[in-house]
């Protein structure tokens, strides 16, 4: 057996150390015309599936000590929050590149692909174990130069460079803003280290809460808090359809807990930042509800419900934060590993149809929602699936996104503040609102006459079937074992805010 | 030397430089000025680091933060101007504007 501590090390360098062996491997291979298809894919899977491995003997491990790495003067712990994290990005990883073996087969640059998407999970689990305050923004840095590539990916396609740019242009000013934060901090505590941070803040000053805020406006650029949402709906609907799944299910979430962990610091010595987030939590429900309900292109529209459902999660955070109740972060947690799963579905049937009905006849053409008419009848199993996506994600039981759901609303009603009692009304209409563009889609597929480009679809590729099914069975699962995970997001809802007082 | 107080000027340079970057993102429409403009903000951020450290009086410090972030801002930059390229090629211009195809 290897030892715990070079496990760890493995977890952490193992999809980093690959991406760049999955390239070179899959470029040669593929132009020594060897093969038929290019490995690549194949190899990405395996990297992978070696990761989930020793995240299983991580977590085994976890039980009887503690996950410590120490080189130079960074520290890098595999707390709860880490295990949450870690897997979230791992299994969806799996299930992205088992879609994309044959959504991107032929692409050109097609090993670019899961060499980048290899770099982007080693860097979310990198992100998720560090607790030092500038290797944290190196991580951050790291994840988010490969997903302006990934999202970039179709480098011919105008739609694609422009949300790739704009992208870039707001992520990057953000991680500036993140800096001068950092700079901030140093020059008032003297160390980078977020515990040691914490205990050296006494007393709120001008240069701390100034700090704060630019965690606040730089995180928060990549985790889609409302006036930094813009880059979303555009990135979402243009980069592939597994980088969608990827960049909704994991990515801003992950830019969201990185922001918690900062912010998390300043709770020693200010609670203005627990109602700032129940504001932006209130405005992502509202403008993402509002703008997905006007959309005709599905995958603008999920991009748009990725803006509310971080509400969701935010208003659970927001609680712990404001409150100090530690089901709220718990809550959260368990939403934020469903939404991976119901959004990660959502988009990956969308994926299907559109791999379907357009890709495989040589057009890259947006699916509209007109498009979906009548694909049940062709489409069973691709249908199926979007839609126990698309009423999870609307809250509808028994599913496991109305559990999740149901979990944040309660614990944010149950500390009977006035004010988060009328937040959790004006969420729960938000989920109601939220029917009014999920509910329709399911109507379509089902009840309508099929559109034109479902009557000249090809038939759904046979590795697509499986990732399909998996995820739709967990969510119906989850709907009837809530607590299934619960050894993962209780302990990390525990352990993300340590100086909420919980 | 140590006659003159450097701090200030310092810390004057920050805001200086932070001021123009974010005054060119939000004007100017020329791709590559936009990218210029990201660098002059992440330069005040970088001489805002190395204040910190020597304010925090540790000197290494800050300047180990600031050689990483020269690194990261440089990959950044040549993204950037790879996109600024390929946009380039497929609409025959680099304005902002005029690239703005995808609906609100």
């Amino acid at each position: 057996m290897i030892a715990t501590k070079t496990a760890f090390t493995l977890l952490i360098a193992l999809p980093l150390v690959a991406a760049p062996l999955i390239y070179l491997i899959g470029r040669l291979v593929y132009r020594s015309g060897k093969a038929k298809n290019n490995p690549a894919g194949w190899l990405a899977l395996i990297v992978l599936l070696l990761t989930a491995g020793l995240w299983v003997l991580l977590y085994l491990r976890k039980k009887t000590e503690t996950l410590v790495l120490i080189t130079g003067q960074v520290t890098m712990a595999g707390d709860a929050v880490f295990l949450l994290m870690s897997i979230t990005a791992i299994a969806l990883g799996l299930m992205v590149v088992m879609f994309s073996i044959f959504y991107m087969r032929a692409e050109p640059g097609e090993e670019k692909f899961y060499a980048l998407l290899s770099a982007n999970i080693g860097s979310i689990i990198g992100l998720s174990a560090t607790t030092d305050l500038f290797n944290l923004w190196v991580w951050f840095e790291a994840m988010a130069v490969t997903t302006y590539l990934l999202v970039a990916f179709y480098k011919d396609l105008p739609g694609s460079l422009e949300s790739g740019i704009k992208y870039l242009v707001q992520s990057a000013a953000g991680s500036a803003l993140i800096l001068i934060g950092i700079a901030l901090v140093v020059a008032e505590t003297g160390t980078l280290e977020l515990n040691l941070m914490a205990e050296m803040l006494r007393e709120p000053n001008a240069l701390l809460l100034a700090a704060g805020g630019l965690f606040l406006v730089g995180f928060g650029v990549k985790a889609a808090l409302v006036p930094m949402h813009t880059w979303l709906p555009d990135a979402h609907s243009q980069a592939p359809s597994g980088i969608s799944m990827m960049l909704s299910g994991i990515v801003i979430e992950a830019g969201l807990i990185a922001m918690l962990r900062v912010l998390g610091v300043f709770l020693q010595v200010t609670n203005l930042f627990g109602p700032l987030l129940l504001g932006f939590a209130a405005l992502n429900m509202l403008v993402g509800n509002l703008m997905a309900l006007r959309q005709t292109e599905v995958k603008r529209m999920l991009a748009y419900s990725s803006v509310a459902q971080v509400g969701y999660i935010l208003l659970g955070f927001g609680t712990a934060f404001t409150l100090g109740v530690s089901d709220g972060s718990i809550s959260a947690f368990f939403h934020l590993m469903n939404h991976a799963l119901m959004k990660g579905l959502a988009f990956m049937a969308a994926g299907v149809l559109i791999y379907t009905l357009f890709l495989r006849n040589g057009s890259h053409a947006t699916l509209k929602v007109t498009d979906l008419n009548g694909a049940a009848r062709k489409y069973p199993l691709a249908a199926l699936a979007f839609s126990i996506a698309v009423l999870a994600l609307g809250g509808l039981p028994p599913l496991s996104g109305f559990m999740s759901k149901t979990a944040v609303f309660l614990t944010t009603f149950y500390t009977l503040n006035p004010w988060m009692i009328a937040l959790v009304i004006f969420a729960a209409l938000n989920a109601v609102l939220s029917l009014g563009y999920y509910a329709p889609l399911v109507n379509r597929m089902y009840r309508l006459e099929a559109s034109e480009a479902v009557k000249n679809g090809a038939p759904m590729p046979w590795l697509m079937a499986l990732p399909l099914i998996l995820m739709a069975l967990l969510i119906v699962v989850m709907g009837f074992y809530p607590m299934l995970l619960s050894d993962l997001f209780i302990p990390a809802g525990v352990n993300i805010l340590p100086y909420a007082g919980f | 030397m140590n006659s003159i107080e450097i701090l200030p000027v310092v810390i004057a340079a920050v805001f200086c430089l932070l001021g123009i970057g974010i005054y060119a993102l939000l004007v100017t429409r020329n791709l590559i000025k936009v990218v210029v403009a990201l660098q002059i903000m992440v330069k005040g951020a970088l001489l805002a680091l190395v204040a910190a450290g020597r304010l925090a009086g540790n000197v290494d410090l800050g300047q180990s933060m600031a050689l990483t972030v020269i690194v990261a801002d440089t990959i950044v930059a040549v993204v950037g101007l790879a996109l600024a390229v390929q946009i380039r090629r497929h609409f025959g211009t680099l304005d902002l504007k005029s690239i703005a195809t995808l609906r609100k």
